[in-house]
């Protein structure tokens, strides 16, 4: 199951994240949109981070993940992402 | 400091892939020692779309209406937001990491190297400030959008200058939450963004803006300008990076 949100940050940036659930575990999420996140792959590492995380842990480990150096994002808070994506995972739960 | 000045666009404008790619390709001959620091200014021919590197371009932009009106559209190696490059002069700079204009704090370094086109602005007689993370701004209105990536140990920052507006050729080519939303985009987009057309009265040719910015740069940069084209081997592996990445599938619609 693929859940998707949008999510507006304050300043002006939208989050747009997907999240693919599989029995209660976290198989991909991506993160899109117009922020600035250096260095670029070191972002795409963290994406890759969630692979198996349970859905229930996606918004501390999202806080973990995209605050871990070398990473440095513009536009949008390691909280922020937290929040898009717990959001989004939390919608998986619903009925 | 000797600073390469590439003037891409006196030649004519090129397409999006291309321009694109030969930044990525000025990157890779900073990097290795080959090339000086370098000032690129160009033009876009089609118009062209780019979006972010975190951005779906399937997500962002309307392709088949691009395709109908002959518009390209492709992924940018640096971060932000969509990106319509119609009417508008772009630069570029390469800059090796801790350069005098490329410290570590990025932040710092969009101020110093915006300082440059805000002094080509100035000539032109538009009085601009530098408006964080990565705009520029005149009365409060965006008149050009900067966006930074740092690889191979160097800093590539690219920018556009608005030499015209038109919000609603920009917006029935990308993708808007619900059509009756339109209109009001278009408005807002009017509202908080400028160009050189709206603030001068008058259209400022490319050649007459490119001047500007290239002495802007130097002038605030300290550096000395050298004019030097793209090398042969610069402009085969740019159009290697133009086929093989900027026009591809796998790179536009990775994600």
């Amino acid at each position: 199951m693929i859940r998707r949100r949008d999510h507006k940050v304050p300043g002006g940036k939208l989050l747009r994240v997907e999240v693919e659930i599989e029995s209660g575990l976290v198989r991909r999420a991506l993160v899109r949109g117009d922020f600035f996140a250096h260095p670029e792959e070191a972002f795409e590492a963290a994406e890759a981070g969630f692979v198996g995380i349970p859905v229930e842990l996606v918004e501390e480990t999202a806080l973990s993940l995209f605050s871990k150096p070398p990473l440095r994002l513009f536009g949008a808070t390691p909280a922020d992402i937290a929040q898009a994506l717990g959001e989004a995972a939390d919608e998986t739960q619903a009925p | 400091m000797k600073l390469r000045l590439l003037d891409s666009g006196a030649r004519g404008a090129l397409p999006g892939a291309l321009n694109m790619a030969i930044d990525e390709a000025l990157l890779g001959s900073v990097s290795r020692g080959e090339s000086p620091p370098v000032l690129r200014l160009y033009r876009w021919s089609p118009p062209c779309v780019t979006v972010g590197y975190f951005q779906s371009l399937e997500a962002e932009v309307d392709l088949d209406a691009c395709r109908a009106s002959g518009v390209d559209a492709v992924r940018r190696l640096t971060g932000g937001g969509a990106v319509f490059h119609d009417g508008e002069i772009t630069y570029s700079t390469v800059l090796p990491l801790g350069h005098a204009l490329a410290p570590d704090d990025i932040l710092e370094s969009y101020r110093l190297v915006c300082a440059g086109i805000i002094g080509g602005l100035g000539l032109l007689g538009v009085d601009a400030v530098f408006e964080p993370i990565n705009d520029i701004a005149v009365g409060g209105k965006k008149v050009s959008g900067n966006a930074q990536t740092r690889r191979q140990g160097c800093l590539l920052q690219h920018g556009t200058i608005l030499l015209d507006l038109s919000p609603e050729r920009m917006f029935s080519l990308l993708k808007v939450p619900a059509e009756k939303l339109k209109g009001r985009l278009v408005e807002e987009v009017k509202a908080r963004v400028t160009s050189l057309r709206a603030l001068l009265g008058r259209a400022v040719p490319y050649a007459e803006a490119a001047e500007a910015l290239a002495k802007g740069c130097s002038s605030a940069w300290g550096a000395e300008l050298e004019p030097l084209p793209l090398s042969s081997a610069e402009e085969a592996e740019a159009r290697r990076l133009a086929a093989e990445r900027f026009s591809s599938r796998k790179w536009n619609f990775r994600r």
